[in-house]
């Protein structure tokens, strides 16, 4: 059986909400040096080559020392690149190690407490509390709010401003802006940890660039509005959805017909695409199936599953898609931190008093003898209304509880010094719920109470 | 800790991108020197060229080389997080009962922002937050989905009045900072006084505590304002006195006892330091309990609690967790289900200073009282659960489960705790 109420402080099971904070810098760490990596064996590659058919040209009689000496000076200029580049990478580096030290240090200085009770665990918590607020607002998009309480409480380098932000970008790209490019960048210079991981983002975004081209052939050659075409492009046959009538003799004229060459070419690309970046294997056949049949389907055709594929509420999906990648590949949970530890603290302080219909005699807000327990107070209440309570096996009650006539039971001890306070005469009580206007019972009627 | 803190100063000490870059700027040198002997000979330009080619290769491949010192020890760094996070899982949150509510949250958050007193941050993110309300995102586990409650909409039908809470706690600061730092106490004893009808029936005796400190700050030569007077220490006591003969007057009746006590400090007045009445006089704790009771009293004004919610509640959280986890565990083993929604199946051990109500536990039926079933008292003194009162008395005259008394369920009355 475990103690009732404990103060023992246990850092090592105490850090379970802290895991992000040192996952997240060392996964920038890698993130950063992965891309040091990677243009360092770039340029070499890109300089060694160069060099080496600048050596061999200049040895045939072509070449004249002026174009050497250019030739020369843009490998220079790629060096000189490659070392700005590493410059700012170290300098992003030593940041990122500055953060996961201070971070460290944070973690540590649990360890040199011993109880709850401490006044250093309060101000540790404090600092976990404006940690887990930053962390909410981030993922809430305020970032603003974020980054103003970061450095109003000091904790910038305990904070991932900076990351969030970036992910922020690119999530607004996919909702808003309906731009995939981002997004993709993302998963190039962090292909590695994709692959690991599984998912699929990256194959959705290519399926939605696929779909736009499509949707951009479609719209070219039949007029955004769904003109029919008369020509009857071959791949469209088989589709028996015919509005000839709308745009029965017409004549085409230039602009159009200019259109429907774009519209055309764009379902070329469209096809260019998919076989680069959609190719068997890439995903299930029965998603491949659907996407090859849009170029069947038009965006504005009531068709099933295609209409869902056109449908704008895909970048939407791709955002949130884009977010859980994100937050995986950083060690970030799905939830946002505060939720998690406010959840569990709800519950482990929540009593049925909380939100019982009579006023409890042991925490309220009418004497000055007792405080208003947090569940109670106007910020949580509603909130903790619908989470479990805390189980208990032992009644707490202050200690040689007595019980008024009026059935409230207070400790003998409280509600002598509240009857002292409020002056109440001699010989008499008067229920601290009720106040100096209530009824007042002689002292006799007083009785003490059994609890076990 | 060590761990992880040796492996960090590793990669700042000596494992980072410094050295590559000196690999870089060198093969850049080389580069810069064979350019210019190019430049000054051009006819040796096939031969410079081809002379450098190995040098320069060499050069890159020891720059990347030099990578690989990172490349150890971030692996290295990653397999001790790995070790220390082994059995700590980031806690999943299937059962995430506020995601539903995430305007209650961000309400809860203004508030905390706002009782901290970080009025900036808090106008900041009100007004972020109005502008983009956040989607409630129900999990699967979710009991009670979404309740049409918006903050958005107590902002702007001014049940939730920021301004409002703002200004109350900007007076709270102001106050406090005249007590603490300035060891002020007017602004205090003005929001006492007026509100010392309120106060007195709470039983607080918050506006005798302010005047006594105010009275004892006279005595050893401070003005009203708090500050020392220069020079004429012994006028402090004559002063001191004017204000009791003044002030005083209202808590005769009921602190009688404690304005005697000073008054006799009165007769010690060129030695109180070694009066018995020196504790009331030097007693550098007295500001904080009076600061302390004044917040207590400000927020209960207000409903509120005098300590953040937030801030308890995420720390009883962070308590709370491994406990939960381990249940979580040992759930998943046993694929068993919660059976109770209402109450969790596991007590979490949490400080004293944690538990703010009273607790009854039915003796009989190991139940928690609630409204449904109250505790009852028996005219012995025992109380038991209303539902196992029913059960053990089937309506007739029945015996305490506790002592030999006897009695009628009728007799038993509800009591609360």
């Amino acid at each position: 059986m475990a103690e009732l109420t404990s103060t023992k402080l246990n850092a090592e099971s105490h850090l379970l909400l802290d895991q992000p904070l040192l996952r997240m810098p060392y996964a920038l760490s890698r993130q950063n040096f992965k891309s040091a990596q990677r243009t360092l064996e770039h340029t070499s590659i890109a300089v060694t080559k160069d060099l080496s058919s600048l050596a061999k040209s200049s040895t045939s009689n072509s070449s004249s020392p002026a174009k050497t000496l250019q030739d020369l000076d843009a490998i220079l200029g790629k060096m000189q690149g490659l070392k700005r580049k590493l410059e700012s990478l170290h300098d992003e580096e030593t940041k990122l190690n500055h953060s996961a030290t201070a971070r460290i240090q944070h973690l540590d200085e649990l360890y040199s407490m011993d109880s709850l009770a401490d006044v250093k665990y309060e101000h540790w918590s404090r600092v976990r509390l404006s940690r887990l607020l930053v962390d909410y607002l981030l993922r809430s998009g305020y970032i603003e709010s974020a980054s103003h309480l970061a450095s109003a409480k000091g904790i910038e380098e305990l904070v991932d401003v900076d990351a969030f932000v970036a992910a922020h970008k690119i999530e607004k790209s996919l909702r808003e802006g309906r731009s995939v490019t981002p997004a993709l960048n993302w998963c190039k210079e962090n292909s590695q940890g994709l692959k690991r991981l599984g998912g699929n983002l990256e194959f959705e975004l290519r399926l939605q660039q696929y779909i736009e081209l499509v949707r951009k052939g479609h719209e070219g050659l039949h007029g955004a509005g769904g003109e029919n075409d008369e020509e009857g492009d071959e791949r469209m046959e088989g589709v028996g959805d015919e509005e000839e009538d709308m745009a029965g003799g017409v004549e085409l004229d230039d602009l159009e017909r200019k259109r429907k060459v774009a519209g055309a070419e764009k379902l070329m690309d469209a096809r260019i695409h998919a076989k680069k970046w959609l190719a068997p294997g890439s995903a299930d056949t029965e998603i491949l199936g659907k996407a090859a049949g849009l170029l069947a389907f038009k965006p504005w055709d009531p068709v099933e599953p295609y209409a869902s594929l056109y449908s704008p509420s895909r970048w939407t999906h791709l955002a949130t898609l884009f977010l859980t990648t994100h937050h995986t590949l950083f060690s970030l949970p799905s939830r946002p931190l505060l939720h998690i530890a406010l959840s569990a603290g709800l519950s482990a302080l929540k009593t049925p008093s909380c939100h019982s219909a009579y006023t409890s005699s042991s925490a309220n807000a009418s004497s000055s003898t007792t405080t208003v327990c947090p569940i109670c107070s106007t910020e949580l209440n509603e909130l903790a209304r619908n989470v479990p309570y805390a189980h208990h096996t032992k009644s707490i009650v202050e200690s040689d509880p007595v019980v008024l006539p009026n059935g409230r039971i207070y400790g003998r001890d409280r509600l002598r010094k509240f009857n002292e306070k409020v002056g109440t005469e001699r010989g008499w009580v008067r229920d601290p719920v009720a106040g100096v206007q209530g009824e007042k019972w002689r002292e006799e009627e007083v009785r003490k109470v059994f609890i076990m | 800790m060590d761990e992880f803190r040796e492996q960090i100063e590793y990669l700042e000490r000596s494992a980072n991108l410094s050295t590559s870059i000196q690999d870089v700027q060198t093969v850049i040198d080389q580069l810069t020197a064979m350019r210019a002997a190019i430049a000054a000979a051009p006819h040796s330009a096939p031969l410079t060229l081809a002379k450098n080619q190995v040098p320069i290769k060499d050069g890159l491949d020891r720059a990347q080389k030099n990578l690989l010192p990172i490349y150890k020890g971030l692996g290295k760094y990653s397999k001790s997080l790995d070790k220390k996070f082994k059995d700590k899982p980031l806690p999943s949150a299937e059962n995430d009962a506020l995601s539903s509510h995430p305007s209650l949250i961000n309400r809860a958050i203004a508030m905390h922002l706002l009782r901290e007193g970080q009025f900036d941050v808090a106008s900041t993110f009100i007004s972020e937050a109005t502008k983009h309300p956040v989607q409630p995102e129900p999990t699967a586990g979710t009991p009670n989905p979404y309740l049409h409650e918006s903050w958005e909409q107590d902002l702007a039908n001014g049940t939730f009045d920021s301004q409002n809470l703002q200004q109350q706690f900007g007076e709270m600061y102001h106050i406090l900072h005249e007590l603490r730092t300035m060891r002020n106490l007017r602004p205090a004893i003005e929001w006492a006084r007026n509100r010392s009808d309120v106060l007195e029936a709470r039983g607080s005796n918050l506006e005798w505590e302010l005047c006594q400190l105010q009275f004892i700050c006279l005595f050893i030569g401070r003005d009203l304002h708090g500050v020392p007077i220069e020079g004429d220490e012994s006028n402090g006591p004559l002063r001191a006195w004017a204000y009791a003969r003044s002030e005083f007057g209202p808590f005769q009746n009921r602190y009688a006892k404690e304005v005697q006590q000073l008054m006799g400090a009165m007769a010690y007045a060129p030695n109180v330091l070694e009066s018995p009445y020196r504790r009331y006089f030097y007693n550098d704790a007295a500001w904080e309990e009076v600061a302390s009771s004044f917040t207590r009293e400000f927020c209960s004004l207000l409903g509120l609690s005098a300590d953040s919610p937030l801030y308890i509640a995420a720390t009883a959280g962070a308590i709370a967790l491994p406990t939960l986890l381990k249940l979580q565990n040992i759930m998943k083993e046993k694929r068993t289900e919660w059976t109770t929604q209402d109450e969790l199946p596991v007590e979490i051990p949490l400080p004293p200073s944690y538990h703010f109500h009273s607790i009854f536990v039915c003796p009989v039926s190991k139940e928690q009282s609630t409204d449904a079933n109250p505790p009852m008292m028996m005219p012995c003194g025992h109380v038991i659960a209303q539902e196992s009162l029913d059960r053990i008395s089937k309506g007739t005259r029945f015996k305490c489960p506790y002592c030999p008394g006897e009695s009628q369920p009728k007799d038993a009355r509800k009591v609360v705790l």
